[in-house]
């Protein structure tokens, strides 16, 4: 990036001066006229606070830029009379003729130090003090005219093609202007993000009886007449929301969670003191110690919902992708988004949204065709995408589909066999089709396709999902077009675990991932080749040993020992991992371990189990899918 | 913290029987070595995870990072967390229990041919009342980006 | 943090006083690839916004008719312009409207008078990179 166009800083302002000067003056000639207005109401006992605002507003505006150019001086004086002006605006001192004058002194004075200023300065012809200055002055330029007052609201909508003849608010406003007095302008929104501006305007003049103001982009109707001047101050509404740093949030969760581990250690010895303890005082505690439970469990609720934020807000975001990169391949896409309410945990939604829009890139760049292409396969011009995000229990789900080419099956599976990633005469389903296109590298594209974005590839999506304990899927179909589906779960600070041990090493296992657990004898383990299996359920369940895949050893480790096996993953994807021992399920608070000197294949996090030990996270599905695709390799099986 | 001009304070700590230094202002805590749970499959560098804090932080066994053989901990080994651009890294050593300030004017630059360490690591070398103190290079110590490659891929 | 893909940059300056304006859009003239626009008051401001897509706002606070913080209530209700980024102006010693605007959504705020550099850092580290850094 460049640096800023500018010299020293203290500098910076001198090229300004001009508009500088130019813009003072038409304030200070604007408050002359106001404060003569001003006068003369205070002589007939009656102040305009409307006139207040504006000279206000025009030496707060003179003081921020004389500030900006580096004139204190002027500044400080603009200050003084804007806090006056405030005090009388508050009513904390009331406005009387010496008070004017001495308003009228003040002005008088920051015109002085203006011109000294300008003198040493290059000038523009200075303009001659505006005459108007000196006359009495309408409050309400406009509104002299005969006949009565009438009152109209007018709607605007704003359009680039009246844009582009100069029909716009400005020059609508500068309209009203000439014939009337603006009341009102409120701006609102309508069906699909357009704004439309309401005015109230009130003049001499019948707007209906004139065609110009029922016209182009502009609707008027008559109101019943609006007494009073009084123009509204500013409604500022307080906000329910306050802004909430994320890393405060997260120590809070990680305090949550701590409480979550010793309360459970308390249980414990609560259940140990039972013995020592008559029992209508042990009753007491452990009633406590119960309802503590449930108030953390509310508390731990309520802390991770503050997590939670609208998948809405990444979907328009997607959008905004998706219209960019349509307009530039010269393709056009419809955008159906369903689900925008589901809610996501936020730190979940930030790691998910660069998968998110390579998914949303690809499946423009590659997926749909140009409308050309799909009139002559009998498909609507516009391409379809589909956005949808849905709650299913503990998970959210988010599926990116379209309706164009689909992936070419054919060009993938030579691919993969030229590269020996597929044994020959191996069908491709769904789920291997997806485990080749996101293996690192495999790529059917041999330039980097700007479109798709560097950076990140499908590998790089699978697993950032996986990282996350989630998991990826997609169907597709030749000329029908794709769907990937990520399914995380609802929030990750925390989740359920089997603790179990491997050679002496404890890990925890997140239940989201496990689908059940059992118990083998040594003796029903069956091997072929190097692949071991299990009959399970009628069907042969491959098996896994994590001893192996972390090179654990343990002198006393025994293979003759029944062992415990968690099974992960459905159908032919089902998996059992061999561990020696389930000991236990807990609840556990989920810390992300962010150096790279300890992030290793098979491992998703961290956590403690109560004592200060580190115990790791397992990374299910990459464990999974690092088995499977062995055994792929090895046997095409 | 008073301290004269052109001085910095530097932690101190030992391995195989050799005095190192790092700048104290790198240096967050120093801990007893409470228990350490190995990484699986991480380079031989890498002792495991620690707590610190309420982080997980890896934990670097500077005797494998210099070369040195490894030696059981025992009650006199530490674990000096240091922050080094935002990251939280451990470092296992013999012992740490020096906090000193060397005057600018007492570090030299290391002469070639320092055998077991390539010069990258050191800052400077020190010596204070004939001892000799490394000082060393900290973003140099925990970036291990060259050894990754060696690291043990998945077993196919 | 994310970004969306964004080649040139569109910032809308809305502020009434011109000097302001100028002195705002050269500041920030050195970003690289970014376009200016500007509006002298909140209806200006949202007309433009519903015209043509912006990708960062800096909005003066104190204008007649409709005041910043309003304008800024009404981008955060806006669908598409929820997450704008948008950066208010403040006044030195005006703590009620820095926290006012703060409730209201506003990314970040500059007190006035400021520096131009001070303006550049903020507006940079809050724009999508570009394609040239």
């Amino acid at each position: 990036m460049t640096t800023p166009d500018s010299e020293a800083p203290d500098n910076f302002g001198e090229q300004f001066l001009d508009d500088y000067f130019a813009e003072c003056d038409e304030h200070i000639a604007a408050v002359r006229r106001h404060l003569l207005a001003l006068d003369q109401q205070v002589g007939e006992g009656r102040i305009d606070s409307a006139l207040l605002d504006e000279l206000f507003r025009s030496f707060h505006t003179i003081k921020g830029i004389s500030g900006m150019v580096g004139f204190r001086e002027e500044e400080q004086l603009a200050h003084r009379i804007e806090d006056t002006l405030r005090a009388v605006r508050q009513g904390d001192v009331s406005l009387n003729v010496d008070r004017i004058d001495g308003l009228i002194e003040s002005v008088a004075l920051l015109d002085r130090r203006l011109a000294a200023r300008r003198s040493t300065a290059p000038l523009p012809v200075l303009p001659d003090e505006d005459a108007a200055a000196i006359q009495p002055p309408d409050a309400a330029a406009g509104t002299a005219g005969s006949g009565p007052l009438l009152t109209f609201s007018i709607e605007f909508t704003p359009t680039p093609a009246l844009a582009e003849r100069g029909i716009n608010i400005n020059s609508l406003r500068a309209r009203m202007q000439e014939i009337g007095e603006i009341l009102k302008s409120t701006p609102t929104v309508k069906g699909q993000g357009e704004i439309s501006f309401q005015f109230q305007v009130r003049t001499h003049v019948d707007l209906m009886a004139r065609p110009e103001w029922n016209s182009e982009g502009v609707q008027t109707k008559a109101e019943a007449h609006v007494p009073d001047i009084h123009r509204p101050a500013p409604k500022v509404a307080s906000s329910n929301v306050v802004r909430v740093d994320l890393v405060r949030l997260d120590e809070l969760i990680r305090i949550v969670g701590e409480m979550v581990t010793s309360r459970a250690r308390m249980e414990d010895q609560v259940k140990q003191a039972r013995k020592n303890l008559p029992s209508p005082e042990w009753r007491a505690m452990f009633e406590s110690a119960q309802t503590m439970a449930r108030q953390l469990r509310d508390l731990r609720d309520g802390v991770m919902r503050v997590r939670m934020v609208q998948i809405g807000e990444i979907f328009d975001r997607m959008q905004f992708v998706v219209r960019d990169m349509a307009r530039e391949s010269g393709k056009r896409v419809i955008v159906n988004v369903i689900g925008q309410e589901t809610e996501i945990d936020k730190f979940l939604i930030e790691r998910l949204m660069d998968p998110l829009l390579h998914l949303v890139r690809n499946a423009v760049s590659h997926g749909l065709e140009r409308p050309d292409e799909r009139r002559s396969a009998g498909k609507p011009p516009e391409g379809r995408l589909t956005l949808r995000a849905t709650t299913i229990g503990e998970k959210v789900s988010i599926e990116i589909a379209d309706d164009g080419r689909g992936i070419d099956v054919e060009r993938v599976a030579e691919r993969a066999r030229a590269t020996g990633l597929l044994a020959p005469g191996v069908p491709l389903d769904d789920a291997r089709l997806l485990e080749l296109i996101c293996y690192p590298g495999f790529s059917t594209r041999v330039e980097a396709d700007r479109e798709s974005g560097r950076g990140v590839g499908m590998d790089v999506v699978k697993s950032t999902v996986e990282a996350l304990t989630g998991t990826l899927s997609f169907s597709t179909q030749t000329d029908q077009g794709s769907r990937f589906c990520i399914e995380v779960p609802l929030t990750l600070a925390m989740a359920d675990a089997l603790i179990v041990t491997v050679c002496g090493q404890t890990y925890a296992v997140p239940q989201l991932t496990v689908r059940e657990v059992f118990e083998v004898e040594p003796s029903a383990v069956r091997a072929l080749e190097r692949n071991e299996m299990i009959a399970h359920r009628g069907s042969a369940l491959p098996l896994f040993r994590l001893s192996e895949f972390f090179k654990l050893t343990e002198p006393h480790h025994s293979r003759d020992r029944r062992f415990h096996v968690f099974v992960t993953g459905t159908g032919n994807n089902a998996l059992g991992i061999a561990v020696d021992r389930i000991v236990g399920h807990q609840e556990i608070v989920v810390r992300t371990i962010g150096d790279s000197l300890v992030q290793v294949p098979g491992i998703a996090g961290a956590t403690d189990l109560g004592d200060e030990k580190v115990v790791l996270i397992l990374d299910v599905p990459a464990l999974r899918r690092s088995a499977l695709q062995e055994r792929m390799m090895r046997t095409g099986n | 913290m008073p301290q004269a001009t052109g001085t910095e304070s530097f932690i101190l700590f030992e391995i195989a029987g050799t005095t190192y230094a790092v700048r104290s202002s790198v240096v967050q805590q120093v801990q007893m070595i409470e228990h350490v749970t190995p990484v699986p499959n991480a380079i031989p560098v890498v002792e495991g995870v620690v707590h610190a804090r309420g982080r997980v932080i890896p934990a670097l066994n500077l005797r494998v990072r210099f070369g040195f053989p490894k030696v059981p901990f025992d009650l006199r080994s530490r674990l000096v967390v240091i922050n080094s651009g935002g990251r939280l890294v451990g470092l296992v050593v013999d012992t740490a229990r020096e906090f000193v300030f060397i005057p600018d004017t007492s570090i030299e630059v290391p002469p070639d041919g320092l055998s077991k360490l390539s010069g990258k690591y050191l800052d400077g070398i020190a010596t204070i009342k004939e001892r000799l103190i490394l000082i060393l290079n900290i973003e140099q110590v925990i970036d291990v980006s060259g050894l990754e490659d060696m690291a043990a891929e998945l077993p196919s | 943090m994310l970004r969306p893909l964004a080649k040139t940059a569109h910032v809308l300056v809305v502020d009434d006083s011109p000097t302001m304006r100028r002195m705002i859009v050269t500041a920030l003239r050195g970003l690289g690839s970014v376009k200016f626009s500007e509006a002298g008051s909140g209806l200006e401001a949202l007309e433009l916004m519903t015209l043509t897509p912006i990708d960062l706002m800096i909005l003066d606070l104190n204008m007649p008719e409709m005041h910043g913080i309003e304008v800024l209530q009404f981008v955060r209700a806006h669908r598409t312009y929820s997450r704008l980024p948008v950066v208010v102006l403040t006044t030195r010693g005006d703590e009620t409207s820095r926290s006012e605007a703060a409730a209201s959504g506003a990314t970040d705020y500059m007190t006035k008078p400021f520096q131009a550099r001070e303006l550049f850092e903020l507006v940079r580290n809050l724009l999508p990179p570009s394609k040239e850094s």
